[in-house]
């Protein structure tokens, strides 16, 4: 067995054993801490950390480095003792297992240019009850009813006590889940879920101003914060820009204006890739908006980034390239599927 | 962030004190400043009350501002830096009206109004950036340079005392009880810090005054308690589940239990305390809530694990406060001073949400049966059976009391107060007080006489029938607290055990044992004094210390 110190982003250190034919994530759980983790099988990038002390291999077999030499710890078996630095916070770690639900659809109601919003109804349960207990930013999986097809969305509602998820779905041509979707799924139909998870979600202790920055499904974790703020009156200074390719795509941000009216510090920038002739807001990427508000900002803020692999590439070099540290970017890759 | 008010406090070689940018208790550094912020702002305001107060002149609203301030700067009580900003604007809106009546008081008693400087005339900035700049000047260890360790020391021995004894003038007050002698001796003790004192000898004499101050407070708070819910009597609490839904409360506020009592009634969800809420069973106008069902849990400490695994929302109504894990954040709710960034806070004694959430949640599932915890031993019971415990003690049956009590906490060196009480001859009896308790509490002690040995007088502010009951039984053996086979064995963790230790003090209890450690702002210069002047001991092993206890005291010269 080897000796495995696990270090928080708050300094926290845990301490647990591991075999050699284990890997970190299973002797983790083993001793009762469930680490963010999703697909357990080194793709999905939620449980990668830095391994800074001590070897190890993968399983598997070897595969190629992530660009910030962050290690899967799903794959990470040791052959020594490990020091592993965590990007996130001990209250990241869950006690207890990702909980399995059911619930009744309960709406599918079209959302804009090629988006859905689906609202399910959680069905009783002897742990949770009726609640819908989640942290703004947290994603549940879904599974198609029949299959063993399994989806992450991002809920975009409120924690609630009568169980309603909300979900906002960028449906994607061809897309398994898209097109259960758009042409079988029905209200009343059941599904099983499992969550809440996922790590995105606001540092409500800092002191720093917030941008927000979403693209496609990205909106959606988004959505659910914005709303948390104004529920709780926020006053701290926030900038959402939610990036678009056509104009058509901003139908999902209707419920922005009555959240900008909730929250006097929130602004708000629309950012149209391509857009028609007569747009008169901001024209370019969400990343080419970005650049241009942290270069007018006297504070450095803290970043919120959800969106599709090329959207989070370019907003991250933009803020990198303005000297904001990585530890204040707060990010989520979401793919259309 | 420079913060040395708890006992948890990072010690290390290079000094005391949480100075990086999160303390032990998981304050983050713009909090701590603006409590800082705050603090100042609040001598200001004392200043212009006890000038108030001279000419006549009650401000009621400033004096509850007062309490309800100190008290959210309390170790555990609130997190939430928005709300710090909110109370620093109110507090200079405060000031501002405070000058004016000043001014205008003054005048018409035919004075010249003083123009006052310091704390009185800061002017906090409007955004959160420049409250931080002004924080460093606001620090408890600002001009320590100049003043030495020593002032910094017994300032800081002041400050606390004062935080402590304004959080339990606030538990009295939300029950409708309030002296002007409070107000006026808490306004006192904000000039005071407000003139920047530098006299070891005097501020020594505010401490003890700050002490005697402190017994009142407690007295009143006792008033409040009894007046409000009956005098306490023994009662044995389930520790285990009643099937059905259920709300945990805890912290120290009767008042906030009282009303969701109300709230709940006729719901058939139950109500459970957890931590200092454990006293609430012992008086009959609590535990008549037939859905007051029991006590879940033991000392603050532990709320991670026992809130994480309680099938409902939880109610916290004061001091301790620790990070909400994600695994209950939504089912937590704070109330009164208490607060944390996105957890929902009750205000106005709307338990709506709480019950909402109470009826979501499953509850317990099934009924179990368990040992029970006795409570209910405050002053009136325990002299009830004044008699025998006097003939008990006459005829050998007691040799010795010990009180152990105070407040719980995390560190290691904690085990000593388990050991202390179990160790202790089966000749002894033993009062407990405060969440300290949880360390022996559902250990069997067994019985003196039909007496039980361990007699739970209540919470931490309960030391005042500690002292009531002391004093009667030095009336009735006819000598003095200190000549009583008694030795005082005190936990402290926070800043209303620093009020309790100076009413001790202030009051002449000597031979009072203090741990885990001692306080971090006593310096060994302040420490000699309460060694010597007092007769505070710092604790060593509970079999030496129970052994010292018990030997034959010596005749005093």
């Amino acid at each position: 067995m080897s000796e495995i110190t696990l270090i928080t982003r708050d300094g926290a250190k845990l301490n647990l054993a591991a075999s050699a034919t284990e890997t970190v994530l299973e002797a983790a759980e083993a001793a009762g801490l469930f680490l963010p983790a999703m697909c357990h099988e080194g793709s999905c990038g939620l449980c990668s950390a830095q391994v800074t002390q001590g070897d190890y291999t993968l399983r598997g077999g070897p595969r190629a480095a992530a660009a910030d030499g962050a290690i899967p710890l799903c794959l990470c078996m040791p052959q020594s003792a490990l020091t592993i630095e965590l990007p996130y916070p001990q209250s990241g770690i869950s006690q207890h297992s990702v909980p399995t639900r059911t619930a009744v659809i309960a709406a599918i109601i079209r959302a804009g240019s090629g988006a859905v919003t689906l609202t399910l109804s959680l069905q009783p349960d002897p742990e949770f009850g009726t609640a819908a207990d989640f942290t703004p930013g947290q994603y549940m999986e879904v599974t198609i009813p029949g299959t063993e097809i399994k989806r992450a969305y991002s809920l975009a509602n409120l924690p609630n006590w009568d169980g309603t998820l909300e979900f906002l779905i960028r449906l994607q041509p061809g897309g398994a889940f898209s097109s259960w979707l758009a042409h079988t799924a029905k209200p009343g139909d059941i599904l099983s879920l499992r969550g809440p998870a996922g790590r995105f979600v606001l540092d409500e202790t800092s002191p720093r101003p917030r941008i927000l920055v979403g693209g496609g499904c990205g909106f959606a974790p988004l959505l659910s914060m914005l709303r948390h703020l104004a529920d709780f009156g926020d006053t701290q200074p926030t900038h959402l820009i939610f990036g678009a390719n056509t104009e058509a795509e901003l139908g999902v941000a209707a419920p922005l204006e009555a959240l900008a009216a909730q929250l006097p510090n929130l602004t708000i920038c629309c950012a149209v890739w391509h857009p028609q002739a007569g747009w008169n807001g901001f024209t370019g990427t969400a990343a080419d908006a970005l650049a241009q508000y942290l270069d007018g900002a006297s504070v450095q803020p803290d970043i919120y980034l959800c969106g599709p692999p090329r959207l989070m590439e370019a907003v991250t070099r933009v803020a990198n390239d303005r000297g904001i540290p990585p530890a204040r970017i707060y990010s989520e890759q979401v793919q259309a599927r | 962030m420079f913060c040395f008010q708890c006992e948890q406090t990072t010690r290390g070689p290079a000094g005391a004190g949480c100075a990086t940018d999160k303390g032990v208790c998981g304050k983050d550094e713009a909090t701590a400043d603006l409590q800082d912020v705050l603090i100042h702002q609040l001598k200001g305001i004392g200043q212009y009350v006890s000038r108030l107060r001279k000419l006549g002149v009650a401000d009621q609203a400033a004096d509850s501002f007062i309490l309800y301030g100190l008290f959210t700067t309390l170790t555990n009580v609130n997190f939430n830096r928005a709300r710090f900003v909110e109370m620093i604007a109110e507090a200079a809106r405060l000031r501002d009206r405070l000058r004016t009546a000043y001014e205008a008081a003054a005048k018409a008693a035919g004075q010249q109004p003083e123009t006052l400087t310091g704390a009185a005339a800061f002017v906090p900035a409007d955004n959160i950036t420049g409250l931080l700049a002004q924080a460093n000047a606001a620090s408890v260890i600002t001009g320590r340079d100049v003043v030495g360790e020593d002032v910094i020391g017994l300032r800081a021995l002041l400050l606390y005392g004062l935080k402590g004894v304004a959080a339990y003038a606030h538990h009295a007050e939300v029950l409708g009880e309030s002296r002007d002698e409070i107000a006026i001796g808490i306004a006192h003790a904000l000039d005071v810090l407000a003139s920047d004192p530098t006299d070891l000898g005097e501020m020594l004499e505010e401490a003890l005054a700050l002490g005697r101050l402190n017994f009142k407070v407690m007295e009143t708070l006792d008033a409040a308690n009894t007046g409000s819910f009956g005098t306490p009597s023994p009662h044995a609490v389930r520790t285990t589940p009643v099937e059905g839904k259920a709300i945990l409360i805890s912290g120290h506020d009767f008042r906030d239990l009282h009303e969701l009592l109300e709230a709940t009634k006729g719901t058939g969800i139950n109500v459970y305390t957890h931590g200092e809420m454990l006293p609430a069973h012992g008086y009959p106008k609590l535990r008549e809530y037939p859905h007051l069902a029991g006590n879940y849990g033991g000392a603050w400490q532990n709320q991670q694990i026992e809130f994480a695994s309680f099938p409902g929302p939880i109610v916290m109504t004061s001091n301790c406060l620790i990070e909400p894990q994600p695994l209950y954040r939504n089912r937590i709710f704070t109330s009164g001073p208490v607060g944390w960034p996105g957890i929902r806070h009750i205000a106005n004694g709307d338990y709506s949400a709480a019950i909402q959430a109470a009826k979501a949640l499953p509850g317990f599932t099934k009924t179990v049966e368990g040992p029970t915890l006795t409570v209910g031993f405050g002053r009136e019971a325990v002299l009830g059976a004044a008699g025998e415990v006097i003939e008990a003690v006459k005829s050998g049956a007691i040799r010795h009391f010990f009180l152990i009590g105070g407040c719980d906490g995390a560190a290691p060196g904690r085990n000593y107060f388990t050991e202390f009480a179990e160790q202790a001859p089966s000749d002894t009896m033993i009062l407990t007080l405060g969440c300290g308790k949880y360390r022996f509490n559902s250990h069997d002690f067994g019985s003196i006489g039909g007496l039980p040995r361990l007699l739970d007088i209540g919470q931490c502010n309960d030391s005042y029938s500690a002292l009531v009951i002391a004093t009667a039984l030095a009336g009735a053996f006819n000598c003095g607290v200190n000549e009583l086979p008694l030795s005082l064995v005190v936990s402290w963790f926070e800043q209303k055990a620093a009020a309790v230790f100076l009413t001790l003090l202030a009051l002449g209890v000597r031979n009072v044992r203090l741990g885990p450690t001692l306080p971090a702002f006593l310096t060994p210069a302040i420490l000699d004094i309460l060694v010597n002047q007092f007769g505070v001991l710092p604790i060593t092993t509970a079999e030496a210390d129970i052994q010292a206890a018990l030997a034959p005291r010596i005749a005093a010269e």
